[in-house]
């Protein structure tokens, strides 16, 4: 950049040079940048418009711009917290949500359980409750079973008795004594008895 | 046919004299008093709503404001707060003053060397003034570089005074010559559209086109350095380096 600089002013030197010749036979003189007589009335007016211009930029333009973009930081600032916030809210309504559901899960994964425990609870009381009457028909049957062998060995005695009885007639040519030959068959078959009430 | 450097005169068009010194309204005060309302209406005018989002001449003000504070910040850093009304009015000044001089018919007041210059000694004794206020003769120290073997310092000290005391030349030189050279080209070449007529005229009309757009750009960048070149001379005295 500065070297075109240079080149540009070169550049108007030699235009400048070209054209001094031109301006002398004019009659003016030369550069007007070296008149010196113009150096007062630009000096005093450049004071005078450069205050002017200072005083309007460090009293009105400096303190309404810091202010404006103070405000506008301010305000970008604030909706950011405000985002902020409200992006924490947010993530802890989720938290609490997820809690809540967690929870219910739970809970209801509790009550299927408990429900589970009861229904087999109930199951295994109307099993119990089958089971016993069952015994209770079982016994019954074999109490009856066991009267009916009773009978049964009772007739046996009686025929064995008879049987005995004939036996020993036709053997010893004379009656039998009852009683004796009662508690003999008695004796003899005691397991047969008893057996059948087991 | 106009001389190149006929638009470079000042016009007398208000004779005044303010105790015995010639303090003339001439063309050239014309501009900058018209600068300096223009900035005022663009920075005082155009921020009148203060608007939390900026219109357009709210965002140009802003955008200027913006640029300043970040040259000063980044250049002059936390001891540079105070000077930045001073920065921003230079810029914005100087900025003004070489755009405004792009328009036709108008007069630019920083293609003056006495212009330039008086900014730049503004410049260059205040931050003298405020490195000795602020570190007393230990600014002197800014002349004698750090790290370097006692035989060289015999030849770099005074080459860094040199280079402080031409700092106002450079300054003020560079802003005017810039402005000289693009207007006298600019000059010239129309010049040559008169010259060569309908026929041959197109040629440097078309050259001015473009020279106009890089005058603009230059118009701006000279604005730019000056300010940044102050910051720099700021930080200077208030951090020796």
């Amino acid at each position: 950049m500065r070297r075109q600089a240079y080149g540009a002013f070169t550049a108007g030197l030699a235009a400048f040079v070209a054209s001094s010749t031109a301006m002398a036979k004019e009659g003016s003189g030369g550069m007007p940048q070296l008149d010196y007589h113009s150096f007062a009335p630009q000096l005093v007016w450049l004071a005078i418009a450069f205050l002017g211009l200072y005083f309007v930029m460090s009293r009105l333009a400096i303190p309404a711009i810091s202010d404006t973009i103070e405000m506008r930081q301010g305000k970008i600032q604030g909706d950011l917290d405000a985002a902020e916030k409200a992006n924490e809210d947010t993530r802890g309504l989720v938290a609490a949500y997820e809690k809540r559901l967690a929870d219910t899960r739970e809970e209801a994964r509790k009550l299927m359980r408990e429900r589970g425990e009861a229904d087999s609870a109930a199951a295994a009381a109307r099993l119990q409750a089958v089971h016993d009457k069952l015994a209770a028909q079982i016994g019954e049957a074999e109490k009856r079973i066991a009267a009916q062998r009773d009978d049964v060995m009772r007739g046996l005695e009686h025929m064995a008795a008879d049987i005995g009885q004939d036996v020993y007639a036709k053997l010893a040519g004379q009656p039998a004594d009852q009683a004796a030959l009662a508690a003999k068959i008695a004796t003899a078959a005691p397991e047969t008895r008893g057996g059948g009430s087991r | 046919m106009h001389s190149p450097m006929e638009q470079f005169e000042i016009k007398r068009l208000l004779h005044l004299n303010l105790f015995g010194i010639d303090a003339s309204f001439t063309n050239s005060s014309t501009w900058m008093i018209i600068a300096v309302i223009l900035a005022t209406a663009v920075f005082v005018w155009g921020m009148r709503q203060r608007a939390l989002v900026p219109g357009r001449l709210q965002s140009v003000a802003e955008l200027g404001y913006e640029f300043v504070a970040g040259m000063v910040r980044d250049n002059v850093g936390d001891g540079g707060k105070k000077y930045f009304p001073f920065i921003l009015t230079l810029f914005i000044f100087i900025l003004f003053c070489n755009v405004l001089g792009m328009v036709p018919y108008s007069f630019t007041p920083t293609s003056h060397i006495v212009v330039t210059f008086a900014m730049a000694a503004f410049v260059f004794i205040g931050v003298t003034i405020i490195g000795f206020a602020r570190h007393g003769m230990h600014f002197l120290s800014l002349f004698v570089p750090k790290g370097v073997p006692f035989a060289l310092l015999l030849l770099l000290v005074p080459i860094e005074i040199i280079s402080y005391f031409i700092r106002p030349f450079s300054l003020s030189i560079r802003l005017f010559a810039n402005m000289l050279a693009g207007h006298t080209m600019l000059k010239v070449f129309g010049g040559f559209v008169v010259m060569l007529g309908i026929i041959g005229g197109w040629a440097p009309l078309a050259f001015i086109v473009v020279f106009t757009g890089l005058e603009l750009l230059i118009a701006f960048l000279q604005a730019y350095v000056f300010a940044i070149l102050t910051c720099l001379y700021l930080n200077d005295a208030v951090h020796l380096h």
